[in-house]
């Protein structure tokens, strides 16, 4: 929030700059010889222009900002597992454009990586099972070092993968492999945001599942509980 | 540049996130949420008031063109301005939205820029009226 705030400080100040400027060139247009005057509104104009576009460019940027918050708000929302995935399928296709991914998450027992959402059955082979057992080198690459990597390539149809890691242990993984038709490529905003998700969606998804065993473990003792204050 | 002030907005979106995307992006409007269809429908019902709907097209129970085509067919709730956002983007999906009635399509992911010129542009035709 102290981002936003100091991107619309920032629009204020645009916004401010531009009205002195107005009413320097009120000035200065009636004092003078013509020619001075002249000049002067066409430096002036020169500079609105310049501030326009400014205020342009620190709009985009407010609008990158409430996106990037968004995000980031929903993905701590909820301790629902459930739900965090539902939150990163919502990113990936409405933030960011992918038409068809894989979103991967380490088993309970963290030994390997489960097929947990699947959006518009991609003909990819590996996606069609409910465990990954490796097969993309792109995948496997990011998995292992925890890297960020793009595609395609000769070895991988994958788009982008992007790996969830929170401390040293990567959590999952999100897999696109193609995008919406009107969206051409990915582009630097959506770096930002898979940055952005990389991080957030792997402790999102780490502490909802923290939260459920826990949640699990205290009901199953509340049983026992009971259990013995009957007997 | 943020041209929502005091406007009540309907927003029809099955997707939790982009409805809080609307609550940052048109923050100070007034928001009604409906998550399908049919909810858009029973919320109209109770305030037919709102000066514009922001519609999604792919929702469970009713869809947004379904939405669209009961709106339209009721001659209490036509002239309320609607904006599809969608992640339906081909150009037969921005036709078919604009036949039906819509006076804008955006494709989603959009930029919060885009989404105010086309508020701006229901707001200044609604007090030209």
């Amino acid at each position: 929030m102290a981002t936003l705030r100091r991107a619309q400080q920032l629009v204020s100040d645009a916004q401010a700059a531009i009205e002195e400027v107005s009413r320097v060139v009120g000035q200065g247009s009636g004092a003078g010889p013509a020619g001075g005057a002249e000049a002067r509104l066409a430096a002036a104009e020169i500079e609105r222009q310049e501030l326009v576009s400014r205020l342009a460019e620190v709009e985009h940027q407010v609008g990158r900002l409430m996106t990037l918050y968004v995000a980031t708000y929903q993905l701590h929302a909820t301790l629902d597992p459930v739900e965090v995935q539902s939150t990163i399928a919502e990113i990936a296709l409405n933030l960011i454009g992918a038409e068809q991914f894989v979103l991967l998450l380490l088993d309970e027992e963290d030994k390997g990586y489960e097929v947990r959402l699947v959006h518009s059955a991609p003909e990819t082979p590996w996606a069609q099972g409910t465990r990954y057992t490796g097969g993309d080198p792109m995948v496997d690459a990011a998995l292992a070092d925890g890297g960020l990597r793009f595609g395609p390539n000769e070895q991988s149809p994958a788009l982008a993968v992007l790996p969830l890691r929170v401390q040293d242990l990567t959590v999952g993984a999100l897999v696109i492999l193609k995008l919406l038709s009107h969206k051409p490529a990915l582009v630097k905003e959506d770096h930002d945001l898979l940055d952005l998700l990389g991080a957030h969606a792997a402790s999102a998804v780490f502490a909802s599942r923290v939260y459920s065993k826990t949640a699990r473990k205290l009901r199953t003792l509340e049983g026992l509980i009971r259990l013995v204050n009957k007997g | 540049m943020n041209a929502v002030k005091n406007r009540k907005v309907l927003v029809v979106e099955d997707s939790r996130l982009i409805h809080k995307m609307y609550e940052v992006m048109l923050r100070p409007t007034t928001l009604v949420s409906a998550f399908n269809g049919r909810e858009g429908l029973d919320k109209l019902a109770e305030s037919q008031d709102v000066d514009f709907i922001i519609l999604d097209i792919n929702m469970p129970k009713m869809t947004g063109l379904e939405f669209l085509a009961q709106v339209k067919a009721n001659p209490a709730l036509a002239k309320i301005p609607v904006i599809i956002v969608s992640t339906e983007g081909k150009e037969e999906d921005v036709a078919r939205g604009l036949r039906d009635g819509a006076v804008a399509y955006l494709r989603k992911p959009f930029q919060r820029e885009d989404l105010l010129k086309i508020v701006g542009r229901i707001e200044s035709k609604q007090s030209a009226a």
